[in-house]
């Protein structure tokens, strides 16, 4: 009964709106305006009032209970009741139509988007406003898509067919969601490449425990560009990320920062040592590449190697380590476990067996890192 | 700060974040401006999320077939079949939930290192999800619960709580495995602890190979590895009108073992020294605060964070006995019996940043943004002394006439010894970041920025003992002094034993300062394809550094196109040229002995200790070279393909030192999505990489060269006595990896089904040539003989295939079987014969490495229940 009753009204809704939208369009009125005007929808609110199904949705019925509720701040930022129904540059002229004209067709899109975290907090918000909240305040006024809901870019969309451009895409996200985590989206690499927020994020659905994300993890979201680095985490070596335990945004903030890869923190190593605090030291006795960058060393996606390491012991250290007596001897099957001459250098964990406290040492007979 | 203060620090964040409650307004969350715990899952279920995104039948919309794809063309999924239950009848509030418990089998090698590597897999009960929400569709408001379980030390659980668009509270608590080794067999006591003792049938210093190698037979297999604990808790709300505060603070708490070393000197080339693998404890705790302030305005924009870290080690350091008979070369009585070593393990540290935000919009549908930081890392840990031994250290040569080389271990075994008792170690951190950005068309947009950040090491220390008027240290707990005469580590302006030791007497205080500037400009042609092109000057100062000075000028060229039909291409490519100031390959004179009043030149003159001809790979010229090309193509309606292919290049100028460094690869993947009953994806990704390297032995003994401690040891250059053309060599590592895999998921109704397969495989040589035998470590006939060109393989290959089905008995009741089959193979050269004894003679190793071959099954089964 419940199935049924779902099916029935968004279709007799559906219907009835197809009927009414026919009579008012092919009206003798309408087709002069139309034909008059083609650029605008010569529409005022009282006509898509009159033409329409009533558009309340609840909308302001917490302001019409309590006068004394406090004045809606116009901040474009904060309060999602504020957020204000952006203009749409391929339909300029185009009125807001209200969340219930949307849903006459779009039921079943209503539907989904109900258990939304995005969806839900419109719905919250719209108590306190005006009845363009929720659909519009996203995808711009509606009656020229509602007019012609095929026509090309008559409607804000953030999907590939879409004819609203990426810049009009974010710039109706930011809308809200300006500053913060997303003080540095322009000119970050994600924005420079033509991204827009709904590669990402889908917030007509909860397909995610969280983020609104376009599918259901964090990770999944970055592979479907980022493949190599996720192919990376497979590799014998690697932070456990394909466990579960992180998430690439764990490091990476993909809405922008003051770094190239979009570090959450100012450097490489500061974002390391939020885990690894214990690397942090400082150290009485540092070791110069380490101190500098933790990539000096370590591939931090995946590596071959032990402990993510970009090349094997001892040609790792090898690439610096010229100096006399043994760090340069060249080092060959002969030293290995199954050779003639069993050698510590290349056994096991190499050169780290002795100079074991690699990452610095605190110790003052330690700066070699024995100690 | 104290721990009483740490304590009370969660407290003081929660009274200030829940008085700032009162009028709370934010739109969202700061989480992605926090590093780390954005994600809650485990092996069982990395989504955390798997149990409840079943997708519904009905689709997305009766408007049209199928699911829309992303602005770049990936589909999205069918939305999850959702249901909300009113609390009580007329209630605002609903609710929905999953509770997911059952039973764990494993079969087969279920202690194989790569299969518990971050899972602590058990035969066992299992909560394999639980999750519990609730929703108030009037007022916003929500509570969110999920957690899963597979043991004690594998399991998270997670609340967030608030109300949309106002405030936000979350609390956490996780508990994360990693294995390091599932094959160690250390024959030391006190594991765990910070002092390793041996068994009683061995004789510290002065036990035989047969004695060490039978004790390490005995030893039994244990686990080394370590769980991170981590609790949370975060809270977000509006402080006033429009000023949006967070305060975060998290602890974790990290226990476990760790492989450690633990030298007495060289064990190689015939020398008596001693080199053990032991095991250190971790015991850390780290508690994390971070508190941000944020204003959105029209115009202005600004955040402010604070970041404090505070890590504390409660097991400071790492005593250990060695088991191994020390003997001097000159073939000497030994003075005494050296087996103490000690390690100081990391310090406790502090850590401050502050940081400021502000972005202005400007016109042109502009926007000026600055940063500016400040940070500091500090510690002062008490410092150990030089030495643990008692008694004396050295070698007497006066039996057969020489000097007298022993040091009483007294005037080094006390902190009266140091110059200072506290390492008093700090780096203090600036940064400043200014661009503006200009979009004055759709069609044209500039940016500019520049980026300056300083690390300022402020640590000092001289290594000058006040009880002996001596500098430097005791190398290797005593060890290297008593198997080579005068080595001890010690100079002594006053003592014609010891003025000629070049040893490390300050320590180095690294820092640099980084000067960035970008200017770049995007051009859109149509409305289909852009243009950008980004240029990039590095200037470096690296302090204490081969080089003063490191440029690098680096062009970038991106374009997306939208132009070739359904497709979105994203293609870049970047030319990077790395140059610097004069290289000197020895910029560390000032903190050795060599500097210091009263230190003699030996006869013939100090080794050049290293080679002129070196160019470390993070200073050295360098041309840089990477293109990147992603393709992502919408066949119809339920079809994407998309692929990557990618290749960089670096070539170093150098002869000695890293040379190159390239990779290229390609991934394809395909994504199939005809119905919200059935889905499947497949991929592929194959890479290839290599890198070269150049060295040269030095002539450090007579039969590759005029050895050291001869004339002509001073020339650094290759080509001379000391770096001889005949003892250069070259090394090489290729690795090639394969990664394949594929998903398919498919609902017949009450039953569903899921089926995956993943392959990962990776192929590792080490190849080298040399000059000639003077390269080698081992130079002798039979040696140079079996030299070869290169190390056996290495190889890593991983299977993993999983089945599940789901039965629904009622609409609310239901049952998952699943089951994994886990197969893979391991064989590093690192480790080939480690797995037949781990004791080598003065050498005794604890890791026998990971396993060669495994294979492990997993079935499960979960009663679910829908709440």
């Amino acid at each position: 009964m419940r199935a049924k009753s779902i099916w029935l009204a968004p279709l007799s809704s559906a219907v009835l709106l197809f009927v009414a939208m026919c009579l008012v369009c092919w009206s003798p009125v309408m087709w002069a305006q139309q034909t008059a005007s083609s650029s605008s929808s010569g529409l005022s609110q009282s006509d898509i009032a009159r033409m329409l199904p009533a558009t309340d949705m609840g909308a302001n019925d917490a302001r019409n209970r309590d006068p004394h509720l406090r004045p809606v701040s116009d901040n474009p930022a904060t309060p999602f009741d504020a957020a204000t129904v952006p203009k749409n540059p391929l339909a300029p002229n185009a009125d807001a139509v209200g969340a219930k004209t949307c849903i006459a067709c779009h039921a079943l899109e209503n539907v989904q988007a109900s258990h939304s975290l995005h969806v839900a907090s419109f719905r919250a918000g719209a108590a306190n406003t005006g009845p363009q909240a929720a659909c519009e305040s996203c995808h711009g006024p509606g009656s020229d898509h509602a007019k012609n809901p095929t026509a090309p870019g008559s409607i804000i969309a953030f999907t590939h067919d879409a004819k609203t451009s990426a810049q009009t895409q974010t710039a109706v996200c930011l809308g809200c969601h300006a500053g913060g985590a997303r003080q540095h989206w322009l000119g970050s690499v994600h924005e420079n490449r033509g991204m827009s927020c709904t590669d990402c994020h889908n917030p007509m659905a909860r397909q995610s425990p969280e983020g609104a994300l376009a599918k259901p993890s964090i990770n999944e979201v970055c592979a479907s560009c980022h493949q190599d680095i996720r192919a990376k985490f497979n590799r014998r070596s690697h932070m456990p990320l394909p466990e579960g335990q992180m998430a690439c945004t764990d490091c990476h903030n993909p809405h922008g920062t003051i770094t190239k890869p979009l570090l959450k923190t100012d450097t490489v190593n500061e974002t390391c040592y939020t885990c690894h605090a214990e690397k942090r030291g400082p150290f009485l006795f540092e070791h110069a590449p380490v101190r500098q960058n933790c990539l000096n060393c370590h591939d931090v996606h995946g590596s071959n190697q032990q402990t993510l390491l970009v090349a094997p012991v001892p040609m790792l250290c090898q690439q610096c380590h010229t100096m006399t007596r043994h760090p340069n001897d060249l080092q060959t099957t002969n030293g290995l476990g199954t050779g003639m001459s069993p050698d510590e250098r290349i056994m096991g964990r190499g050169c780290l067996t002795c100079h074991t406290n690699i990452h610095g040492s605190n110790n003052p007979s330690g700066p070699k890192f024995h100690k | 700060m104290s721990k009483r203060q740490l304590q009370l620090l969660p407290l003081m964040l929660l009274s200030l974040a829940l008085s700032s409650m009162a009028a709370a307004q934010v739109a969202d969350g700061s989480d992605t401006m926090r590093v780390g715990d954005m994600q809650y899952g485990n092996a069982l279920d990395p989504r955390g999320w798997t149990p409840v995104m079943a997708p519904g039948q009905e689709g997305f919309s009766w408007l049209h077939a199928g699911m829309l794809r992303t602005p770049t063309g990936a589909l999205y999924p069918y939305p999850r079949d959702a249901s909300e239950t009113p609390l009580s009848a007329g209630s605002d509030w609903t609710y929905w939930g999953l509770l997911q418990l059952g039973y764990i089998h494993l079969n087969g090698d279920k202690n194989a290192e790569f299969f518990r590597q971050y899972s602590d897999w058990k035969s066992g009960f299992a909560l394999g999800y639980f999750t519990l929400n609730f929703d108030n569709r009037r007022t916003g408001q929500y509570v969110e619960f999920r957690g899963s379980r597979i043991s004690d030390n594998d399991q998270y659980y997670r609340l967030r709580a608030g109300k949309y668009g106002s405030y936000k509270l979350e609390a956490f608590y996780r508990d994360m495995p990693h294995t390091v080794s599932t094959n160690a067999y250390p024959i030391w006591n006190g594991i765990g602890s910070t002092n390793l003792t041996l068994p009683a049938s061995l004789t510290p210093g002065g036990s035989t190979p047969a004695q060490i190698a039978a004790a390490s037979a005995a030893a039994p297999r244990r686990n080394i590895g370590l769980t991170r604990t981590r609790t949370g808790l975060s809270l977000e709300g509006e402080l006033y009108r429009g000023w949006v505060g967070s305060a975060a603070i998290s602890n974790e708490e990290r226990k476990g073992t760790r492989l450690w070393g633990g030298p007495m000197f060289f064990a190689f080339g015939g020398l008596a020294g001693g080199v053990n693998e032991t095991v250190r404890p971790i015991d850390f705790s780290t508690t994390d605060i971070n508190l941000s302030l944020r204003k959105v305005g029209k115009v202005w924009r600004f955040v402010g964070t604070y970041n404090g870290s505070f890590f504390r080690n409660h097991k400071d350091h790492l005593d250990y006995q060695s088991p191994f008979q020390l003997q001097n070369v000159l073939g000497l009585p030994q003075v005494a019996n050296i087996y103490q070593g000690e390690y100081s393990l990391e310090p406790n540290n502090d850590y401050h940043n502050l940081r400021l935000d502000l972005s202005r919009e400007l016109k042109w549908n502009g926007q000026f943004n600055v940063a500016a930081a400040w940070g500091t890392m500090r510690q002062n840990d008490a410092l150990r002394p030089p030495v643990t031994c008692s008694g004396v250290i050295g070698i007497d040569m006066t039996p057969i006439g020489g000097p007298n080389y022993t040091v009483p271990c007294g005037n080094w075994n006390t902190t009266a010894a140091l110059s200072q008792k506290n390492a008093n170690a700090r780096i203090d951190t600036g940064l400043f970041d200014a661009r503006v950005n200009f979009h004055p068309s759709t069609n044209f947009g500039w940016h500019a920025g520049l980026r300056w950040y300083k690390e300022d090491n402020k640590t000092r220390y001289l290594a000058y003992n006040p009880l002996t008027g001596q500098y430097g240290y005791i190398s290797e707990n005593g060890s290297q002094g008593s198997i080579v005469p005068g080595e001890t580590g010690i100079f002594d302006p006053r003592n014609p034993l010891y003025w000629s030791s070049n040893v490390t007497v300050r320590n180095v205080p690294y820092g640099y300062t980084d000067t960035l500037f970008e200017l770049g400009s995007d051009w859109q042609f149509g409305r289909h394809d852009s243009l950008g092109v980004t240029y990039t000057f590095d200037y470096n100062e690296p302090k204490y550094r081969e080089r003063k000075r490191v440029d690098e000028h680096r062009i970038k060229i991106a374009w997306v196109s939208r132009s070739l039909g359904d497709a979105t291409i994203r293609a870049s490519y970047e030319y990077a040229q790395r140059r610097g100031g004069h290289y000197n390959y020895d910029p560390y004179t000032q903190f050795f002995s060599e500097s210091l009043p009263g230190f003699v030149d030996p006869a013939t003159g100090l080794p050049a200790h290293t080679v002129a001809d070196m160019r470390k790979y993070d200073l050295s010229d360098r041309n840089e070279s990477k293109a990147r090309v992603i393709v992502t193509y919408p066949f119809g309606d339920a079809t994407t393909v998309s692929a990557t292919f990618y290749g960089n290049r670096d070539n170093y100028s150098t002869l000695i030192g890293r040379q190159n460094t390239q990779s290229t690869g390609s991934t394809l993947q395909w994504d199939w999505q005809p119905s919200p009953r059935t889905t499947a994806s497949a991929y592929l990704g194959i890479e290839t990489s290599r890198m070269g390297i150049a060295n040269v032995g030095d002539s450090d003994a007579a039969d590759n060269g005029a050895g050291l401690g001869t004339p002509g040891q001073t020339n650094p250059n290759l080509g001379g006595p000391l770096y001889p053309y005949a003892n250069q060599w070259w090394e090489f590592d290729r690795e090639r990896n394969t990664n394949a895999g594929f998903t398919l998921t498919h609902d017949f109704g009450r039953v569903r089904t899921d089926l995956s397969y993943n392959y990962s495989g990776s192929l590792g040589h080490v190849g080298y040539n040399y000059a000639t035998i003077g390269a080698l470590a081992y130079r002798g006939p039979g040696a140079a003989a079996a030299a070869g060109d290169g190390f056996p393989d290495n190889k890593y290959r991983s299977n993993t295939l999983d089945l599940g089905i789901n039965f629904d008995f009622t609409r609310r009741f239901g049952m998952r079987l699943f089951g994994r089959h886990e197969t893979g193979s391991f064989t590093d050269w690192h480790y080939l014969g480690l797995d037949q004894t781990l004791s080598y003679g003065s050498r005794i190793y604890t890791d026998k490495g990971p396993q060669r071959s495994y294979s492990v099954t997993l079935l499960g089964a979960m009663f679910n229940v829908k709440l």
